[in-house]
């Protein structure tokens, strides 16, 4: 096992001071994650460094950052796939969020949209653990608690999405659109509607898929099927949603002629 | 707080409209140009070969309907570009009602100049 | 807390950036550069056809430079846009009917191939006429 000598250039943001990039070079093995190089930045050099991480294997979604203008997981990133050995890193937070600091967004609007689609957000283990679901709410994003109808299947985590974020980055539209719903956010939809046959959950569901920030603002760019690091096709599924749409006005008109 | 993504928005039909005028324009457009500089003597028709040529009733009809697609094409196309900058509601309004106007204006300006060149 | 927050004008024109972006984001930048052209080109075309309202004179005058080389050849770029906007429009309408989204990137180079082999022909014709 081999040392790599890393430069690293980390964007900077403090409250009240301007952005800019911090250089840090950081020996670690060859073998090493762009999270290591990171860990390492913080630990022996800059104790500021505000960044988040937690399971290092592309479970949590927690560390999702801009890899060279690229969205990645740094966890799941060796650097030797994306250090060329001469030019440095560079580091940047995610696009499309307001930046908390340094490579920390503020996430509150993409679990709002996630929300909206009505995800519980409890796993099996977690729904059999001695005290309430109000736990997993979060004050700030919806104060009334997760309401699991008696027949609803408990295990209700999203299966492929781990909402670490690229996908909401690396959309054009979420650049332009704030009230985008977004891939993810679309997404969520297409998988909440896939497990209810409820009418009401279904026409709430569509509806807002419907809307002038749903489906049809997307742009059909794709990049957030090809960012996803858990192989969600986002873009599969607004184009899944948009035939289901499609296929309900058609039918409603010929419904309302056959009348 | 309320959820600000979870409130229901109307339908729009516009995607569907730029879709619809989009195939429309691939074949309506590929007549237009293989007719006026394809299938016409040099490339080009002169005046009198113009105005024949709009005489033509099945022309006429296939023009109209180019005229309408390709406006309404091209003004969806901008709206979208300008939606792409954040509009507030209010805004989006005035957006949709300046471009509803210069779609009117545009058929009935194209629509008007068939008119005294045929007549 | 106070957050950093990107402008404006610099988020509505993120679908400019294409650098480290795919194939997917390339055709949406190229299609949308296309449309703003063709709409460009739109206007400036029902402009001209106001000539016809001033009789043979004015119009058969604008056709004798219509036929020049350098009129030709903007022909040309335009047909090119025509082309490149339309047959990735087929591509955006297909797969946002939801068929064809995983062939997604095959099409948009089919469909460019296509394109540049259409102008290649239609280049010919424009300048042998």
């Amino acid at each position: 096992m081999n040392t790599l000598k890393v430069q690293l250039q980390i964007f900077r943001y403090k409250q009240g001071q301007s952005p800019h990039y911090d250089s840090f070079v950081v020996d670690v093995p060859d073998t090493a994650h762009v999270i290591d190089a990171i860990d390492a930045a913080w630990a022996i050099h800059d104790p500021t460094l505000t960044f988040r991480r937690a399971c290092h294997h592309s479970s949590c979604g927690s560390c999702a950052i801009r890899i060279n203008g690229v969205e990645k997981l740094p966890c799941i990133t060796r650097i030797t796939d994306v250090w060329d050995g001469h030019r440095p890193l560079r580091l940047d937070p995610l696009r499309n969020f307001p930046i908390v600091s340094d490579l920390v967004v503020d996430v509150t609007s993409f679990f709002q949209r996630m929300s909206a689609a009505d995800m519980a957000m409890t796993c099996e283990a977690e729904a059999f653990l001695p005290f309430s679901v109000d736990t997993f709410a979060v004050a700030d994003l919806d104060p009334k608690p997760v309401d699991l109808p008696e027949n609803f299947s408990r295990f209700s985590r999203f299966e492929q999405c781990i909402e670490c974020g690229i996908c909401m980055s690396a959309c054009p539209t979420m650049a332009a659109d704030e009230k985008f719903l977004g891939p993810a956010g679309l997404a969520a939809i297409h998988q909440a509607r896939k497990k209810t046959d409820d009418p009401v959950k279904v026409a709430y569901l569509l509806g807002l898929a419907d809307g002038e920030h749903g489906v049809w603002r997307c742009h059909s760019a794709f990049e957030c099927t090809e960012a996803c690091p858990q192989a969600v096709d986002p873009a599969g599924k607004i184009m899944a949603l948009r035939r289901e749409l499609i296929v309900s006005r058609f039918t409603k008109m010929l419904g309302k002629r056959n009348v | 707080m309320e959820n600000p993504f979870a409130q229901e928005t109307k339908p729009t039909s516009a995607w569907l409209w730029q879709v619809f005028t989009g195939v429309g324009l691939v074949v309506l457009l590929g007549l237009h140009f293989v007719a006026n500089h394809f299938v016409a003597k040099g490339g080009l028709r002169d005046f009198s070969e113009v105005v024949a040529y709009l005489r033509n009733p099945v022309i006429l009809c296939l023009e109209v309907l180019f005229l309408f697609c390709v406006t309404t094409h091209a003004l969806l196309g901008v709206r979208a570009i300008f939606l792409d900058f954040g509009l507030s509601e209010p805004a989006e309004r005035r957006l949709n009602q300046i471009l509803k106007l210069a779609g009117v204006l545009t058929i009935g300006y194209g629509l008007g100049v068939t008119w005294i060149v045929i007549r | 807390m106070s957050k950093l927050d990107y402008r404006k004008l610099s988020r509505a024109s993120r679908w400019l950036d294409v650098r480290n972006r795919k194939l997917g984001m390339w055709a949406y930048a190229l299609n949308r550069i296309t449309g703003i052209g063709l709409v460009i080109y739109l206007y400036m075309h029902l402009f001209v056809l106001s000539l016809l309202l001033r009789g043979p004179t004015a119009w058969d005058s604008f056709v004798a430079l219509a036929r020049s080389p350098y009129f030709l050849a903007l022909d040309v770029i335009l047909l090119a846009g025509i082309l490149i906007h339309g047959l990735n429009g087929l591509r955006i309408a297909l797969t946002g009917f939801g068929i064809g989204v995983g062939a997604q990137r095959a099409l948009f180079t089919t469909l460019m191939v296509i394109s540049a082999i259409a102008l290649w022909v239609a280049a010919l014709k424009i300048f042998r006429v």
